[in-house]
């Protein structure tokens, strides 16, 4: 798995890595952005927030991960909330059709596009190994029924809501994670060239 | 639960103690009480068993035991069970918290025992631990009122209730539980209107409301499209505000679902077969909507648009267009149908009808246009509306020949003229123009010489070489070929000055000609209109009118404001025009453009002529009327005359005074006067008044004067004699000085000035006025003063002004010692110098110069010389002595030896007369004397 970071070739400027860390930073922007919209549309109380666990939630690793085993921590998150998404949207076009065409619709298909093209950037880092940390149970739209407070609609909007808090949350911790990622295997390669 | 049940069986034994507290009672109790909730409708449903009819209901809030109804209700019993049942409406869900019920039966003022408490839990039991929000998901109409309640989970706190971001007021309806009552609901957004709870730390639940419309769609109406099967449509009605799918308006059309109108794409909906009678049920979760059309197959044909259309065969004048039918139903449908053609300016819509038409010809087209052309066609019989316009298709005729062209023959001189012709618009050329052909033969030459002119040609010069007409052909040349030519012979030239030529006034920018008919005009007429006096290649302009026509008006468009036209007639026969009558005139006159020119004026005595001459024609822009002549006066302009007659050019103004004048000469047309020219006059006397007003008038006014006062003095000598010249005693000196006196003339040598000198070592000798040489002048002491007013400073002349009798004395001591007197007539200058008064200088000439004749000769404030005392001994009698040094001090002495000894007094009138007079004129002074004495 350190070996598949090697990919980035130096000096050939800006490495894998490196795109994938401005990517989640993209992401996580775009997250926020499509969270303020959502409650702008359902005008909800901006300090209230849905109580709860979190929906995405990994398990424990077995040893301190290493920061590649991290990022392979951070990418099952990842494929989970795209999971979510896809449930998130598959509800509002059921429920609405695909009248809607706002900026929040816009986003919301944009968030989607790019949460793809992260996890699958983050992937070919990793060669498609998910690292020593379990990962997180795998989510069926239909189980997400079960996951909302009732069958009301107000019930899939706080789902909602948690869904989005959930991208951004992830987004952000993958971030972090391929910055530090980035960071270290900049000084690897820099001492393997000393 | 357990609470639950405690707090039943509690309930209970406080109804049992109620029971035993209002003793036994007649009515019965009504029992088998049952509550059966309708939780979506919001209604409890109560049967029991009673014999009576009138009962008292309570229903309680079960938890604060708050009453929510207490109310008595007839209710009778089932036909068949026997059971009594009563539904009451809860204005907020049952769901928000437990209900309890008790009845009893009534009759009249007695009342039986409640019945056993029934109730129905709410969400807020204890065994329901989380939150929850009541009711969910409601649709209901924009304006109802709604009850929303919130059960809070346990352990959490409430807060607040918000429904669409607005905090509420919150009723609480158990420990749990809180309700707002929302009135009024505006119509919801996209997805519903929230209402949500919160925790003072969390959203703990909530619900969507949707507030909306029921279906407001109408105007079905079925039509036909293939002969077969039907399609209906309606207007979508208002916006629902119901946007989830399964709150979405539902149509059914005879029952069958409208897929596409469900889907909210379209408010269409199709069946395959025609049915005469159509339904259309439109229906929402708040109502519905029943729409109905009938009508017969034939009476709603709507066709389908043309396919393929094409020209299958196009000419110039003409074209042949086919199409093809999608359908082939269509084939035997009576139809009519309509093109439109587009061209260039021209457009028009034709209409053919036929059993499945699919092909027309067009006639009647224009040759070399650009036609564009739509076909749409619709059912002849019982016409239901136009059916789709096939796509616009494109065809371009063929050119053809052009048309004639319009030729006219313009002579601007006896042998010299123009043909003119015609620009061919688009319509007549039939094709773009390649040139002209002009051919010209005369009646001598049996033969034609044509040329050939490029298209941008329109006029070719004619010449006359002798005195026969010629024909002159024209005609216009397209690549479909040459246009029959048009011909016109020369006609005769007639210049202006040969006829008497009207003057024609423009109206309103046009012309409007009448003129008498003429028994030649076989052809008809051509009006003619061409710019005065132009010559060469002029704008020529002429109309053929019919022969039957006896006026023309000449469009504005042709004309132009301010230019003089020649508008003429001319017969059209068989051979040459004749021309019939011509006339001179403005379509719009114009003030001019300039005034006149050459005006002069000239001045004859106290009269002024102006004399102008008038403009060129070009400049006039107008018929002159007049002239007007104004005398400029300062800012404004006097009018001195209006002359109308404009032949006249000349005026003549009347009696001006001498000054200098300035006028303004302005020809003026109908349209107003020009700007003016002006010419400008100095007013003079002539020679002769001159030389008798400047001269003689003046001179003879000077003479009478001079003879007044000579009469004036002569009358008055007496008194001016006095005054002016008062006796003087005549001196006594011993001797024979009464010969009489002659003036004596000094004449010191040239170049020298009579000098006092004041020396000490002075010697008598030397005393008196001493001539002094000019070069000395400038050094002399401060004393010594120069005629600087005399022109000849080196010759002294002594005038002895007052001779004989007229001497003076008196006024000696008041002459200055200083003083310098010029005295003298035009041809002389006396000038004294250096002569001082006694008071205010060492006497100079004390002793030796002139003395007063009272001098005192005490006076011990004066220095007295040796002189002086020798003096005083002569003149102790005498008073007046005359000077005595003049032979003794002239260097010259000898010279005029020959007047000393003279008893001519040397008195001075300057030192005699007093100061004042000393300025007055001396130079008549002796033959004024001589007058006033009354000697010649």
């Amino acid at each position: 798995m350190e070996g598949s970071a090697n990919s980035d070739a130096p000096g050939t400027g800006r490495s894998a890595t490196d795109n994938a860390a401005r990517l989640a930073r993209l992401l996580h922007r775009d997250c926020t952005r499509l969270l303020e919209l959502y409650s702008e549309r359902e005008s909800f109380p901006s300090p209230h927030v849905p109580g709860g666990d979190r929906l995405v939630s990994l398990g424990p690793c077995p040893e301190p991960p290493t920061p590649g085993q991290q990022v392979g921590h951070v990418r099952s998150a990842l494929r989970r909330c795209m999971e979510l998404l896809e449930c998130l949207i598959q509800r509002e076009v059921e429920e609405m059709g695909e009248e809607l065409a706002g900026e929040y619709e816009s986003l919301r298909k944009a968030v989607r596009d790019r949460l793809g093209h992260l996890v699958h950037s983050t992937g070919a880092l990793l060669g498609d190994e998910e690292g020593g940390c379990p990962p997180p149970p795998q989510i069926q739209c239909d189980e997400g029924q079960d996951e909302v407070e009732g069958s009301g609609s107000f019930a899939v909007k706080l789902w909602t809501y948690r869904v989005l808090l959930e991208l951004i949350h992830w987004t952000e911790s993958a971030s972090h994670t391929l910055h530090v990622f980035h960071t270290e295997t900049q000084q690897q390669q820099q001492q393997q060239i000393l | 639960m357990q609470g639950w049940v405690i707090l039943a069986l509690l309930l209970s034994l406080g109804v049992l103690h109620s029971r035993g507290q209002n003793g036994p009672s007649e009515l019965a109790v009504p029992h088998s009480l049952t509550l059966q909730p309708d939780l979506p409708a919001q209604t409890l449903s109560l049967t029991w068993q009673s014999d009576s009819s009138l009962f008292d209901i309570e229903i309680f809030h079960t938890e604060l035991m708050n009453v929510v109804l207490n109310e008595t209700v007839a209710v009778t019993a089932g036909p068949v069970t026997g059971q009594r049942g009563w539904t009451w409406r809860s204005p907020s869900p049952l769901e928000c918290t437990s209900h309890s019920v008790q009845i009893r039966a009534r009759n009249q003022q007695s009342v039986s025992q409640w019945s056993p408490l029934q109730t129905i839990p709410g969400s807020d039991i204890p065994e329901k631990s989380e939150s929850y929000m009541y009711p969910q998901d409601k649709v209901v109409p924009v304006g109802s009122n709604m009850t929303f309640c919130c059960i809070v989970k346990e352990k959490y706190n409430f807060k607040e209730i918000m429904y669409k971001g607005q905090t509420m007021n919150a009723t609480r309806l158990s420990r749990r539980a809180y309700a707002i009552t929302v009135t009024n609901q505006p119509a919801s957004d996209n997805t519903g209107t929230n209402v949500v709870c919160c925790s003072p730390m969390f959203t703990l639940t909530g619900a969507v409301v949707f507030v909306g419309y029921p279906p407001g769609d109408e105007g079905l109406v079925c039509e036909t499209r293939d002969l077969a099967s039907a399609e209906c449509s309606w207007k979508k009605g208002r916006d629902t505000h119901l946007r989830r799918k399964i709150n979405r308006t539902n149509y059914t059309l005879n029952g069958r679902d409208c897929l596409e109108a469900n889907e909210g794409k379209t408010w269409m909906c199709n069946w395959k077969v025609w049915e005469e009678n159509w339904t259309l049920v439109a229906r929402n979760p708040l109502g519905t909507v029943r729409l109905t059309d009938s009508a017969q197959l034939a009476d709603r044909v709507h066709l389908l648009a043309p396919a393929n259309v094409t020209a299958v065969e196009v000419e110039a004048w003409n074209a042949t267009l086919k199409w093809s039918w999608p359908v082939a139903a269509y084939k035997k449908l009576e139809m009519i149908c309509q093109l439109k053609l587009i061209g260039h300016e021209l457009s028009s819509t034709r209409n053919y009808s036929g059993t499945g038409l699919s092909s027309v010809m067009l006639e009647d087209l224009w040759p070399d246009v650009d036609y564009t052309v739509t076909v749409r066609c619709g059912s002849k019989h019982a016409f239901w509306k136009s059916g789709d316009e096939s796509a616009p298709y494109s065809i371009h005729t063929k050119m053809d020949r052009p048309d004639a062209l319009d030729v006219w023959l313009w002579m601007d001189s006896s042998n010299t003229g123009r043909v003119f012709w015609k620009p061919l618009s688009e319509r007549e050329s039939h094709g773009a123009l390649v040139g002209y052909k002009v051919s010209q033969s005369s009646a001598e030459e049996d033969m034609w010489t044509p040329v050939s002119l490029p298209p941008e040609r329109l006029n070719y010069p004619i010449i006359l070489n002798n005195s026969s007409d010629i024909t002159v052909a024209v005609a216009a040349q397209n690549p479909a070929g040459l246009s029959q030519p048009s011909a016109v012979t020369t006609p005769a030239y007639r210049a202006d000055s040969q006829l008497s030529v009207s003057e024609l006034l423009g109206t309103h920018g046009t012309f409007e000609l009448s003129w008498q008919p003429n028994a030649n005009a076989s052809r008809g007429y051509v009006v003619e209109w061409v710019p005065t006096g132009c010559r060469g290649l002029c704008p020529v302009n002429w109309e053929k009118v019919p022969e039957s026509d006896r006026s023309f008006t000449v469009k504005p468009d042709s004309l132009e404001g301010g230019v003089r036209y020649t508008v003429s007639v001319y017969v059209l026969s068989a051979g040459a025009a004749s021309l019939l009558q011509r006339w001179q005139g403005y379509s719009q006159e114009m003030i001019p453009a300039q005034s006149v020119v050459e005006l002069s004026v000239n001045q004859t005595g106290s009269d002024v002529l102006l004399s102008w001459k008038a403009s060129a024609m070009e400049h006039q822009r107008g018929f002159i009327r007049g002239y007007t002549i104004y005398l400029a006066n300062a800012a404004r302009l006097d009018l001195v005359a209006n002359i109308s007659d404009p032949e006249v050019r000349s005026y003549r103004v009347k009696g001006l005074p001498l000054s200098s004048y300035k006028f303004i000469v302005k020809a003026y047309t109908s349209a107003g006067e020009d700007m003016g020219l002006t010419v400008a006059i100095k007013m003079e006397i002539e020679t002769a008044e001159m030389l008798f007003v400047g001269i003689l008038v003046p001179l003879a006014a000077m003479f009478c004067c001079l003879i007044l006062i000579s009469i004036c003095c002569y009358k008055k000598r007496e008194w001016v004699k006095k005054a002016f010249y008062p006796e003087i005693p005549g001196p006594k000196v011993p001797g024979d000085w009464s010969s009489p006196q002659g003036p004596l003339d000094v004449k010191p040598s040239p170049h020298s000035l009579v000098h006092i000198v004041e020396s000490p070592e002075w010697d008598f000798s030397k005393k008196g006025l001493v001539p002094v040489p000019e070069e000395e002048e400038e050094f002399e002491n401060d004393n010594i003063e120069v005629d600087t007013d005399s022109d000849e400073p080196a010759l002294l002349r002594y005038y002895n002004h007052v001779v004989g009798d007229g001497s003076h004395s008196n006024h000696v001591s008041d002459s200055s010692g200083s003083s310098t007197a010029s005295g003298g007539s035009t041809q002389t200058e006396v000038t004294y110098t250096g002569i001082q008064s006694p008071s205010s200088s060492q006497g100079v000439c004390d002793g030796g110069g002139y003395r007063p004749q009272m001098q005192s000769a005490a006076d011990p404030a004066e220095p007295q010389g040796e002189f002086e005392a020798d003096f005083q001994d002569d003149s102790l009698n005498t008073g007046y002595k005359p000077q005595c040094s003049w032979q003794l001090d002239s260097p010259e002495a000898e010279n005029l030896s020959g007047s000393l000894g003279s008893p001519t007094s040397v008195t001075s009138s300057q030192f005699l007369l007093p100061e004042s007079s000393e300025e007055k004129p001396q130079s008549s002074n002796t033959w004024f004397h001589s007058f006033l004495s009354g000697k010649s």
